[in-house]
């Protein structure tokens, strides 16, 4: 169902944003992004951690200015707040000395409605999504379900072109998760009445897919726009259809090809000089993380597919991707095309008892350069080197990554490598 | 014309007072007599007020009298807080928002907070007679000043810290749908800080009872200065000697706090519970017998629904009022005008103000430096010692009441109303006590200090015991550890962190107490002992400038040095390594 072309309400034009870094380095969260939201459509943005989906909606909104680019609202260019959007928070953000009522009214009063209006509005956007007999409760008295239905009343009380949500479903059970999104669906599907537009940032591809007419695929640090996929299904729409398959496999493939590609990540010894400073920004995952992976592969035959992982450990796709890449890092797994198999170290691994385990990881440590950046350092300290320090030489090394989630997973796969010793209150690496 | 008045409002107010009576609603009747009761004080304290300057009032010792002091002193703390609150509300809200403000203001806030204020009551009084020297009004003032500097301080960095960490979500609800700052701050910024600001609230208040006796009779120069009051009255029965007076003026404190502690804290803690911004966790929910009358009561109904009646008619603002409201919510350029020449006045005031101190302090020698900075040991040792034997007894019983359901259940609310009875009301009959049994007043000065410190230490402690997890406990049943190592391996850490900010509190009291403690006059002798505290008494009577400046920097600077140096750091050591909550 291609709907005619029409202008659009809403566009990201060339839009960067970057925020000022930790130890004074720069943060680049979005570069370059071109998007835009059309009338009577649904925009899914999906994409893994740090792509800056959310701060993609913020900048939609108005929150925030972008560093370079613009946000043009009916081909006019925003400046403060989006008067078209209203959102709907992943953590609910409902006043919690309000009652349901009062957090509905509330944003109406702020608009300086006459009050006999603001009651009116309110009571139809609780009637809405349900509510009603619910309007004297206090939030912590309702489920995540129902405080999210008060989140959505409050967003559709103020009648808005765009309905912005951020991840609205990822804190609620999947039950009533379904139920919740049914019920989006039919309210937009109005099409005499706003929301003409829902932006909407997803945790999963099945989700997108049930619910968009594009899904928007962003790409992890700095965030970019990968691609945007069409989905040019009737609704409602069955996920068991061999049309929507073909869709996820296809999305699937995006993804990785996306976060994975197939050349060589580590690239062996760094031949020019050029390359002296260059370090590998570690991907944040936990030794024990990486180690449940190496299991189950080792369960499913030593070969498996990205996606299989992350439905069969019922582990977030996101987390999945990232313990994967650090996997790959060392060279205990390969991926190619979309699936994850041992290597034969990774397989010499799995079956070896924990010190010899412990003997590989150390050695595959030493492989990555930033390891043995840090030995040097320890060395050159005399044995004792300063959080502070290294955290500076994070900083320089690695502009683009936070130099303190840096640290944490390097003292994590460290300590697992029995490489060196963390002192947390003195905040000092020491030599095993 | 009268016909139609009499008919509707006369009839209509005529109703409404005999409603009550009518339906024997006793709640209701209680509202109405409160009114009454209201009004009639009003009057009285015009009265009082506005009279010529006595300096000191003829004190009646008998038991009728005390209503009315207690009424006079109830009035001067609520002044007091009325002011204090408003303090709160514009500094804090100023260092919250202007980045200017909050590196001259935050500092001085916490510094404010944390010194023995007791110290700075004098030079705050000779000022205050200086500016009124005619009427009561001077000294009435000057004695809310008193007061109101043991209360702001506290009140507004609570205020100010919770401005700063209004979670991230509801600050971005609240500018993404436009409110302005004025419904930013009624609808989020207040309800969220109100928890801190109750808790801080009461405990101003219980700290304003503390400093009643010094506000309401001070010696300065060769002058006595008496004002009409609980704190007056028990002066005056210890310096006549009568035991009877005393008793009635402790049982009277008695009473004034079990009464607000029911009346006033309990219902405003159950109310203040729904502001409570915590997902998830455990909500007790906060029921209180006087607020569950309140909501039985038909008249504030009533005034409840005439309130609402005027908000529905409330007519939405014309276009151009509100272009104007948002012109100034963006840093504004009157608003920043007013800030920046109210800075540029603070800094004025602030330089002036150490410039006349470094010229006080320059007429004061080196031996008399010497002096105080040994009267400073003295003092501090006092305190250290008076927070050690505290400690003493009140860990094992903290950890028996807060791990005992039933005993804390039963307890809690006695240790709290323990904690808010001034102890400086019976300083001085108890010093006369023991100076009668022969114990020095250097001894008695450490007693009394425990007697006004041990509670802080106690609740904090029960406090910390109750928030024990049970699984934790019971892993030490199921290892079989001894009394000892439990306590050794588990109690003792647990609590720590609360121990560390009973220890802070404690030693702030302690400092205060030095003040009242070290040296007391009666009519027939004066005792005094060697200390800081002593010092700036001494000082005060004398009248000399340098000296008191020195003796209040002084100790000031010994508190100040002290946190930074040794609780900040257990602080930080009580957070990373001991917080159960990680």
């Amino acid at each position: 169902m291609q709907l005619p072309y029409t202008s659009p309400i809403c566009e990201l034009r060339g839009v960067q944003m970057r925020f000022p870094g930790p130890r004074g380095g720069v943060q680049r969260v979005l570069e370059d992004i071109r998007l835009e939201v059309r009338p009577d459509e649904i925009l899914c943005l999906i994409g893994p951690n740090g792509s800056g989906k959310s701060t993609l909606l913020r900048l939609l909104a108005g929150l925030m200015p972008p560093t370079q680019g613009e946000v043009r609202h009916h081909g006019e260019k925003l400046d403060g707040l989006n008067p078209g959007v209203a959102m709907v928070f992943q953590s609910f953000a409902l006043y919690p000395w309000m009652t349901v009522e009062e957090n509905v009214r509330v944003v109406l009063r702020a608009r300086d409605l006459p009050e006999g209006e603001v009651r009116e509005r309110a009571h139809q956007a609780i009637r809405k999504v349900g509510l009603e007999g619910f309007e004297e409760a206090f939030p912590r008295e309702l489920s995540r379900g129902t405080k999210q239905r008060v989140g959505v009343a409050r967003a559709l009380a103020v009648d808005p072109e765009i309905l912005v949500m951020d991840e609205p479903f990822s804190q609620v059970d999947a039950l009533t998760a379904e139920a919740l999104r049914a019920e989006i669906m039919d309210i937009w599907a109005d099409k005499e009445r706003n929301p003409s537009a829902i932006v909407m940032v997803s945790q999963s591809i099945r989700e997108a897919l049930l619910m968009a007419d594009r899904v928007a695929v962003l790409s992890g640090s700095p965030g970019t726009l990968r691609t945007i996929v069409e989905v040019p299904m009737a609704r409602p729409r069955d996920s068991r259809s061999p049309e929507f398959m073909k869709l996820v496999d296809h999305l699937h493939d995006i993804f990785t090809s996306a976060e994975l590609p197939d050349v060589q990540v580590t690239a062996p010894i760094p031949s020019a000089a050029a390359q002296e400073d260059q370090v590998e920004p570690l991907p944040m995952a936990q030794s024990g993380d990486i180690l449940g992976l190496l299991e189950f592969l080792e369960t499913q035959g030593g070969t498996s597919d990205l996606f299989q992982v992350a439905s069969h450990t019922h582990v977030a796709f996101e987390k999945v991707l990232t313990t994967v890449k650090a996997a790959e890092m060392l060279d205990l797994v390969d991926t190619p095309k979309r699936a994850v198999l041992l290597t034969p170290l990774g397989k010499r691994f799995v079956n070896a008892n924990m010190d010899d385990r412990k003997d590989l990881w150390r050695a595959q440590l030493l492989e990555l350069r930033l390891f043995r950046v840090v030995q040097e350092m320890m060395h050159l300290e005399e044995g004792e080197l300063s959080e502070e320090t290294l955290l500076q030489e994070l900083a320089t090394r690695l502009p683009m990554e936070d130099p303190e989630k840096t640290f944490e997973t390097l003292v994590a796969w460290g300590r697992f490598g029995e490489l060196f010793a963390y002192r947390e209150e003195r905040g000092v690496l020491t030599p095993e | 014309m009268i016909h139609r008045f009499l008919d509707t409002v006369w009839g209509q107010a005529m109703n409404l007072l005999t409603a009550p009576i009518r339906h024997r609603r006793w709640i209701d009747l209680l509202v109405l007599a409160a009114l009454v009761g209201t009004l009639a004080a009003l009057w009285l304290v015009g009265k009082e007020w506005t009279a010529v300057q006595r300096p000191t009032v003829e004190i009646a010792l008998s038991a009728w009298a005390l209503p009315k002091y207690l009424l006079l002193s109830l009035i001067r703390a609520i002044a007091a807080y009325v002011v204090s609150l408003a303090f709160t509300l514009v500094v804090a809200y100023w260092a919250a928002k202007d980045p200017r403000a909050e590196r001259v203001l935050v500092p001085i806030l916490d510094i404010l907070q944390s010194v023995p204020l007791l110290a700075f009551l004098p030079p705050v009084l000779l000022l205050m007679l200086t500016l009124f020297p005619r009427s009561n009004i001077g000294l009435e003032l000057s004695a809310i000043l008193l007061i109101v500097t043991c209360q702001a301080w506290n009140m507004a960095f609570s205020f100010y810290q919770s401005l700063k960490t209004l979670p991230k979500e509801l600050e971005e609800t609240s500018s993404l749908y436009g409110f302005t700052w004025v419904q930013k701050l009624r609808w989020v910024e207040i309800p969220f800080a109100t928890p801190g600001l109750v808790w801080n609230s009461m405990v101003s208040v219980a700290n304003s009872w503390f400093f009643l006796m010094s506000a309401e009779a001070f010696h300065a120069g060769n002058k006595n200065f008496q004002l009409p009051g609980l704190g007056s009255y028990m002066n005056t029965a210890v310096e006549q000697g009568s035991t009877r007076a005393q008793i009635y003026a402790i049982v009277t404190m008695l009473v004034l706090v079990i009464l607000l502690d029911q009346l006033v804290w309990r219902p405003v803690v159950a109310w203040s519970q729904r502001f409570q911004v915590d997902e998830g966790g455990e909500v007790d929910p906060g029921e209180n017998w006087l607020l569950l009358l309140f909501r039985r009561s038909r008249l504030l109904k009533w005034l409840e629904k005439r309130r609402n009646q005027r908000l529905h008619q409330r007519t939405p603002r014309p276009a151009f009022i509100r272009k104007a409201h948002e012109e100034f919510q963006r840093p504004g350029r009157l608003g920043s005008w007013v800030a920046s020449s109210a800075m540029v006045g603070i800094l004025a005031l602030l330089s002036l103000g150490a410039f006349s101190v470094v010229r006080l302090l320059a007429e004061v020698s080196g031996p008399k430096w010497l002096v105080l900075l040994k009267a400073g040991g003295a003092s501090l040792s006092r305190v250290l010692l008076s927070t050690f034997l505290a400690t003493l007894w009140t860990l094992p019983v903290g950890l028996w009441i807060g791990m005992s359901p039933k005993w804390s259940r039963r307890l809690q609310s006695v240790v709290q109303v323990a904690a808010s009875f001034p102890s400086s009301l019976i300083f001085a009959s108890l010093i006369l006590v023991f100076s009668s049994l022969g114990i020095g007043l250097g001894v008695s000065c450490v007693l009394l200090m425990v007697l006004s410190t041990q509670w802080y230490l106690l609740f904090n402690i029960i406090a910390g015991a109750q928030a024990i997890p049970a699984d934790l406990r019971e892993a030490s049943t199921a290892y079989r550890m001894s009394l000892w190592k439990r306590c050794w391996n588990l109690y003792f850490p647990a609590v720590f962190p609360f121990l560390v900010t009973g220890w802070v509190t404690a030693t702030g009291g302690a400092w205060n107490a030095s003040i009242i403690t070290e040296i007391v006059t009666t009519k027939q002798h004066t005792l005094r002992t060697f200390g800081l505290g002593a010092e700036v008494v001494l000082a005060t009577e004398q009248g000399s400038m340098p000296h008191l400046a020195a003796s209040a920097l002084l100790m000031a600077a010994l508190v100040v040095l002290f946190n930074r140096l040794v609780w900040v750091p257990l602080y930080r050591l009580a957070e990373t390594r001991y917080a159960l909550n990680r």
